[in-house]
């Protein structure tokens, strides 16, 4: 802990390293190289029926990179998160004790696929029990062999950062030493039909901050981090957590508050924790759905919390070419922050070609820009009014 | 971090006064002892689910129990933590077999009721909750961890009050359960339970346990098996009965948790005594 002005300041937490699996890369460096160059992982979903929705697009990833591409019959979820663990590890080792080891998993849908084969077709033990949304971390754990904590975190779309957040909290109660901690979620008919109904899902392409943007696509992925404290963490490493909040909007089941008061709480939250000024915040990677309600409010929030310095700092949104990956998100944003920093890079926000005039920031379109953020803010929101913000920092040299 | 008060709702009824000295006599051959969802008046209960009108109806029960007024809570000082093993299941089941056409009319208005969050999501609406919010998934163990995380959140001053709200119900997925006898014991009793955890010292402590303390097996016996619910009743149990409180514990899926929370050793208190603190509404 650090004094800042009287309070306590918890101390920034280690991201040693990453490891990812997504529709525009099925590792770390494909996955950057696949931002920085605008990738276009959005396509017509192939494995499973489609036809009966309005929407039959999605950021579907076509192979994972395991051994006979994952087992059909298996858990997509546990195999999202096994090609992603296969990643992180290809970077680094996890050294501590196996009881000091902590997994930390934020979802959207857990195990909701195995539930749906486990009701329609498969009368199985195994099936039933994966139906719990917490089925695919404790698999986690096993493959990894860490037997500390084991967290799953669902606070819908914004689990990702939520997760994040937690397990910097356990490293700072030195429950653990290591954690593995990030997000993951599945495309599958039970969401592709929830946000079909919904009317959530575009027929174009996603658009963030676009005035013609008429909606989200959904995409799936794994994304993994290795946090440490800084006393135990090994080098290289791809930056720091410094703070992070999550609040409720208290407003509306489905939609956000009109306001924003929610994520605005949560961004001063987790700039507070971080004891970082607007004036520090060198680049923002929006949640940016390219929804016609999220964008502005969003926008609007960022005004609030940036003040004059709003229209200077970066600003941008990787939903356009990963679709929204939900539980994911969160996660794979922090992480392309940190690799911004490390790179020198700044992703562009793909589908943005004829800005919102109520959507007025620097939102990074077309292409990507050179750019070294050190401290990055990296917001959230999803079902429920649940929002969450990371404040990090970069390695920028 | 102290405890203000506890509500409890179960199949057997409400409060602790409505449990039987062993559940699982009282069960009788019943797998799942049901808790009937309350009336909840207003067109957004319409549309939410049993485990939804559930979590309201449980802080609703707290606030009655400390004698508190809705606006007490309200803003953005309360913080939600919410903790559930399995009760996303019933909307889960409902949209799927909507889907497959063996249910009617489970569509747009539905859908955001299956995510787990919708719980504490009805809740932060119903009393107006805009402080840290978070949902954790698992068994007594999750619970375990959302009270550790009320203690960061009030000694960070996050927030002035939390709510820890737990909700278990089963009745709609009881077949699904009856293949996982392995993991959960009988009988499987629906609850809903709300702490409210106040700032104070002493801090808590989480650790890895071997075996359940007394109050676990107290819990067990009196209410059953209420996966997320149990540490909280376990919490109610030891202030009910005003005895030392040795570590709350919990088992989910082979991993078993102890908190070690309410210990003082200062005057007029026995170390290991429940801390109960003084509940007062807050002017804002």
């Amino acid at each position: 802990m650090s004094l800042t002005g009287g309070r306590q300041r918890p101390d920034p937490i280690v991201v040693v390293s990453a490891g990812v699996v997504t529709p525009v890369g099925s590792d770390l460096d494909a996955f950057w190289s696949g931002l920085v160059t605008g990738s276009d992982g959005i396509s017509m979903i192939e494995r499973f029926p489609v036809a009966d929705l309005r929407v039959g697009r999605g950021g579907e990833i076509k192979k994972l990179p395991l051994p006979g591409g994952g087992a059909e019959a298996g858990c997509r979820a546990s195999l999202l998160l096994e090609a992603a663990a296969g990643d992180l590890l290809a970077h680094v080792t996890l050294l501590a004790a196996p009881e000091r080891t902590a997994v930390v998993l934020g979802t959207a849908l857990g195990g909701v696929d195995e539930l749906d084969r486990a009701l329609a077709d498969d009368p199985s033990l195994r099936r039933a029990a994966n139906g719990f949304y917490d089925s695919p971390a404790q698999a986690l754990a096993r493959r990894l062999g860490a037997r500390g904590p084991l967290l799953t975190v669902s606070t819908a779309c914004a689990s990702g950062a939520t997760a994040l957040g937690l397990a910097a909290d356990l490293l700072r109660d030195g429950r653990a030493d290591l954690v593995v901690a990030g997000g993951y979620d599945v495309l599958c008919r039970f969401v592709m039909r929830g946000f079909d109904a919904l009317r959530s899902l575009t027929r174009e392409r996603v658009r963030p901050f676009d005035r013609r943007r008429s909606g989200l696509l959904l995409g799936e992925a794994a994304a993994l981090v290795l946090l440490a404290r800084e006393a135990d963490a090994p080098a290289p490493r791809l930056g720091r957590l410094l703070g992070h909040a999550s609040t409720s909007d208290g407003a509306h089941i489905a939609a956000p508050d009109p306001g924003g008061r929610g994520l605005e709480a949560a961004i001063r939250g987790a700039m507070a924790q971080a004891g970082v000024s607007a004036d520090e915040i060198d680049f923002v990677s929006a949640h940016g759905t390219g929804t016609t309600l999220n964008d502005p409010i969003e926008t609007a929030v960022l005004k609030r919390v940036l003040g004059r310095r709003a229209r200077a700092i970066p600003v941008n949104s990787i939903k356009g070419g990963l679709g929204h990956t939900m539980g994911a998100a969160a996660t794979l944003e922090a992480i392309m922050c940190l690799l911004a920093s490390r790179h020198g890079v700044l992703p562009p926000t793909l589908g943005l070609e004829e800005p919102d005039p109520e959507c007025d920031l620097d939102y990074v379109p077309r292409q990507a820009r050179p750019a070294r953020p050190r401290v990055s803010l990296s917001t959230s929101a999803g079902f429920g009014g649940c929002n969450a913000a990371l404040v990090l920092e970069g390695v920028t040299s | 971090m102290k405890l203000g008060a506890v509500g409890v709702l179960t199949g057997w009824g409400a409060g602790l006064s409505a449990l039987p000295a062993d559940a699982r006599a009282a069960a009788g051959d019943r797998p799942v002892v049901e808790l009937a969802a309350p009336a909840l008046v207003g067109e957004r209960f319409r549309r939410a689910t049993r485990e939804c009108r559930l979590g309201v109806a449980a802080v609703t029960e707290l606030l009655q129990r400390a004698g508190l007024a809705r606006d007490a809570i309200r803003g953005p000082d309360t913080g939600i933590l919410y903790a559930t093993a399995g009760a996303y299941g019933a909307s889960n089941r409902a949209f799927i077999e909507a889907a497959a056409g063996s249910r009617e009319g489970r569509g747009a208005l539905h859908f955001p009721y299956t995510a787990p969050s919708a719980v504490p999501a009805e809740v932060a609406i119903e009393f107006g909750l805009t402080g840290p919010y978070i949902t954790l998934i698992g068994g007594a163990t999750a619970t375990l961890d959302a009270l550790w995380q009320a203690e960061r959140l009030l000694a960070e001053a996050a927030c002035r009050r939390v709510l820890v709200l737990a909700v278990e119900t089963f009745a709609e997925c009881a077949e699904l359960y009856r293949r996982g006898r392995w993991l959960v014991e009988r009988p499987l009793v629906e609850a809903a339970v709300c702490a409210l955890m106040l700032s104070g010292e002493p801090p808590l402590t989480v650790r890895p346990a071997t075996r359940p303390e007394a109050l676990e097996r107290l819990a067990r016996q009196r209410a059953g098996e209420t996966l997320a619910c149990a540490p909280l009743i376990q919490m109610a149990l030891a202030q009910e009965l005003g005895e030392d409180a040795s570590d709350l514990t919990g088992v989910w899926r082979g991993r078993r948790t102890a908190l070690t929370a309410w210990r003082e050793a200062g005057p007029g208190r026995r170390t290991g005594e429940v801390v109960c603190a003084a509940v007062a509404p807050t002017a804002r």
